[in-house]
């Protein structure tokens, strides 16, 4: 049994964790949520070393505890898949996973022959399709996540942290993960998931901690709590089950068109698609991993260059030679891969808000501190960015409240097109409804958005219209009555059915 | 009760511990300040008699040149590159200056241009190479000095030539109330343009972003590789200028007189808070940089050691400050 008690913990004058507690048993899996920033990384940081708590205590099977590092974590038997990533992307797949456990032989030296065949069972046991020797930092963003977690699992704990690892995974990943997760639990080992898709709460999870501003506010079984409990206790206030209005698309023909896309090609992932995208209109693009929906969007904005086919753009045909020229003609992108794509983490928060427009207008015009400063404050008052102070560096916010600041960024600068590829990647329930309120609202003045989602729900959600991309190729378009979740997942899965609009047409 | 103080004691260390260095980290113009002000106060208890206006006079003016290169190898280094050639810039356009003014006045303006010139030429080389080709910034710029510092030998057949005018020398050494010297007017001229650039325009937010993450930079719609070559053409032009003036003040001079200032650019940047990672730092950090670097010399002078124990006392205080700076950021808190 693992009991964190009383923990505090200040970053100068932020308050992280205020008295927070949470308590597992043995061979159960506990949920802990809350909004962005509420203090559930720092939770798990606190149980893996990285974060000294001012205060607290940790118990494990009525021990106490002391860990202060890395190896005082691993020596509890305590493996964490981290929000963030510990994998080193410039490292081999294998390397990452044997590192700090290398395998020996009884002379003291590495065991390639053993290494290779344990690195391969665990990625078969997580169905990462990927060669050990691969470099991390080829692989999609997904595949990292999936590799973050066998990593954890290789080190055979008996207390395992999950912190978001679903946020970037797809549909069958996370079946994939439960199963494992389901296994680990008649093993006995126990785990504390964090997640903002609540529908895994119920799936999956025995007990729910739910965390706000900084404080446990609750804990019991999942089977006491509905979903708009959790959300309450999260918030503070009950949910309104407005549904979100779906727009009018009666005259969608009559519409002009701003993105045509043409039986593009981009080698490998993406073999031939055609797409358009209306003035006004938000075009979601869902489909499983790796079926070609971030390199689309990347050659819309010019990012990458399709091998064949055509792009127009407000009518006209487009070759962007870099993404410059591309946000130039007005178009905005979003990233949900935030480490990667989006945050500059050593600068300013303000800075990071006003990144969009720094890349616009000329670079030798003069620009005052306090265009900058307005410009930042006022996005984080519309988009609740829950900062400590504009000057701190990017690094500082928690994984959503990162999010929610790319999303900020250029929605504020409202291009004709934008182009959102996982936007709201680890952004809380409560957050994501109001970034789709704002989509909604910008499509409804106008400007055209296309999204990839990993989550189905969220696809759904906020598309008026869906291409599935299966194997590189549109393998279903949904709208009105087709667009449902049984026609979207078994779109996903390359069934053909009578439901969906073929795509040829 | 007991037990849980005992516990979290070594935590209300690491506390003080780190928020003494998160203050040096937030703060690096400020503690680059203190060092010189702790180095100057050494030097004059050492040697009392080195307070006194020349020499006052004397570390403003070293200051200030040094301050220049250093603009360049800051806005270099944020962008997350590296600029050994200031130095061999430096040293080439103070020999075309001695060379061409020949101790008469009125070239000023066909030195200045033509310099420049040359500063953005090696410039866009180094940027070419290093951003476009992809090779090391490091090999790339210390293989074009290496061309650069041949170009001065042809000139001038390594013969000492001419001499810088005399009204040019005036601007730069004589001395406003007997104390500071002329040469502040330079300064009150570039380093406002240096803190436009990196502060108030958006060439500066841009340089910061592709340093911090190119990536991102990229996708943001920023051109990376025309903002870092810039960078080193800037840096190129700025020790362009920082010769002419390092002629003015030496009057005379021989081939690669100032190749000293590409290292000590570079050390007094990173002296001032600018890291190798790029993305971080700030030219007052660097200014503050650069006295700390004029004051160490200055003291080591007043120590007056012998060549070789000299050496190895710069060596030694410069790894130390490097390594009280450049401490590691913790990748996850
Ligand atoms: N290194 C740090 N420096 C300063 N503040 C920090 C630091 N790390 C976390 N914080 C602050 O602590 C609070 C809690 O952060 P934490 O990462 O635990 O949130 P979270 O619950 O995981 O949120 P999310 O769902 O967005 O991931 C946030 O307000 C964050 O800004
Ligand atoms: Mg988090």
């Amino acid at each position: 049994m693992l009991e964190m008690k009383g923990i505090d913990k200040r970053f100068g004058a932020v308050v992280a964790l205020n008295k927070a507690s949470l308590t597992v048993q043995d061979g159960q899996i506990a949920a802990l949520a809350g909004s962005n920033g509420s203090g559930k990384s720092t939770m798990v940081k606190v149980l893996a070393g990285l974060v000294a708590p001012n205060a607290g205590e940790i118990f494990i099977d009525g021990e106490k505890k002391i860990i202060h590092s890395g190896t005082d974590a691993a020596r509890e038997n305590i493996a964490t898949a981290f929000q963030d990533l510990s994998l080193i992307p410039t490292m081999s797949v294998k390397d990452n996973i044997l590192l700090g456990c290398e395998i020996c032989t009884k002379s003291g030296m590495v065991d390639e022959k053993t290494s290779r065949k344990q690195v391969q069972e665990l990625l078969d046991r997580f169905h990462i399709d990927c060669d050990p020797d691969d470099y991390v930092q080829t692989l999609m963003p997904s595949t990292q996540s999936m590799l973050e977690v066998a990593k954890a699992v290789f080190r055979k704990p008996k207390i395992l942290l999950l912190d978001e690892v679903t946020a970037s995974l797809h549909y069958d990943e996370i079946e994939t993960l439960f199963g494992i997760m389901r296994e680990l639990k008649a093993e006995g080992i126990s785990m504390v998931y964090v997640t903002h898709r609540m529908n895994e709460i119920f799936e999956i999870c025995d007990t729910i901690t739910i965390m706000r501003s900084s404080e446990t506010v609750i804990s019991g079984q999942v089977s006491e709590f509905t979903l708009d409990d959790i959300i309450y206790y999260m918030t503070g206030s009950r949910p309104k089950h407005a549904k979100a209005k779906e727009s009018d698309l009666s005259h969608l023909d009559d519409r002009e068109v701003v993105v045509n896309v043409k039986d593009i090609s981009v080698y490998p992932k993406v073999k031939d698609i055609s797409m358009k995208a209306y003035k006004g209109e938000i075009v979601g693009i869902g489909g499983l991993e790796g079926q070609g929906q971030p390199e689309v969007i990347r050659a819309i904005l010019g990012a990458v260059k399709p091998q064949s086919g055509s792009i127009e753009f407000m009518g006209k045909p487009v070759k962007f030679k870099d993404p410059a020229a591309g946000v130039k003609a007005g178009i905005g992108f979003i990233s949900g891969d935030r480490n990667k794509e989006a945050i500059f983490d050593v600068r300013t928060i303000a800075e990071n808000i006003f990144a969009g427009n720094s890349a616009k207008e000329s670079l030798f015009a003069y620009l005052s501190a306090r265009k900058v400063r307005q410009f930042s404050e006022d996005a984080v008052k519309k988009y609740n960015i829950k900062i400590g102070k504009l000057k701190d560096p990017a690094s500082s916010l928690s994984g959503g409240n990162q999010q929610k600041l790319v999303v900020a960024r250029w929605i504020a600068m409202n291009p004709n097109l934008l182009l959102l590829d996982d936007p709201t990647k680890g952004v809380d329930i409560h957050s994501r409804q109001e970034i789709h309120e704002i989509l909604r609202e910008c499509a409804a003045n106008g400007m055209t958005i296309i999204i990839s989602a990993s989550d189905t729900e969220e696809l759904l959600n906020i598309s008026d219209r869906i291409y599935v991309f299966y194997e590189g190729k549109v393998a279903a378009e949904l709208a009105g009555e087709t667009k449902t979740a049984e026609h979207l997942v078994s779109a996903m899965m390359g069934v053909q059915e009578s439901g969906g609009k073929e795509a040829a047409e | 009760m007991s037990n849980k103080t005992m516990t979290f004691n070594p935590n209300a260390n690491k506390d003080i511990f780190s928020k003494i260095n998160l203050f040096v980290q937030t703060h690096t113009a400020l503690m680059a300040l203190i060092i010189a002000v702790v180095l100057y106060v050494v030097t004059i208890i050492i040697n009392p008699r080195g307070l006194n206006t020349v020499a006052i006079g004397n570390i403003i003016l070293l200051t200030i040149i040094l301050s220049i290169p250093a603009a360049g190898q800051t806005m270099v280094l944020i962008g997350g590159g590296m600029d050994f050639s200031v130095g061999a810039v430096m040293s080439s356009t103070a020999v075309l200056t001695t060379y061409t003014m020949r101790g008469e006045n009125g070239h000023f303006i066909t030195v200045l241009l033509l310099s420049l010139v040359i500063g953005a030429a090696v410039g866009l080389l180094n940027g070419v190479c290093c951003v476009k080709i992809g090779l090391p910034a490091m090999i790339v710029t210390m293989a074009i000095s290496n061309i650069v510092t041949r170009m001065q030998y042809i000139l001038t057949q390594g013969i000492l030539s001419g001499k810088a005018s005399p009204l040019f020398s005036a601007s730069v050494k004589s001395k406003i109330f007997g104390v500071i010297p002329m040469i502040v007017i330079y300064a009150i001229i570039v380093w406002p343009i240096v803190f436009y650039l990196l502060k108030r325009s958006r060439f500066g937010k841009q340089l910061y972003m592709v340093g911090n993450n190119s990536g991102a930079a990229r996708l943001n719609g920023v051109r990376v590789t025309k903002i870092q070559i810039m960078s080193y053409v800037f840096s190129g032009m700025l020790a362009a200028f920082a010769g002419m003036l390092g002629a003015a003040y030496m009057s005379t001079a021989r081939c690669q007189i100032f190749d000293d200032y590409a290292y000590m650019s570079l050390i007094a940047v990173i002296i001032g808070g600018t890291t190798f990672a790029g993305g971080s730092g700030t030219y007052e950090g660097s200014i503050a940089g650069s006295l700390v670097m004029v004051l160490l010399s200055n003291l080591l002078t007043t120590l007056n050691p012998t060549q070789p124990v000299r050496n190895v006392l710069n060596a030694a205080i410069l790894i130390l400050l490097l390594v009280l700076y450049n401490r590691g950021k913790a990748v996850r808190q």
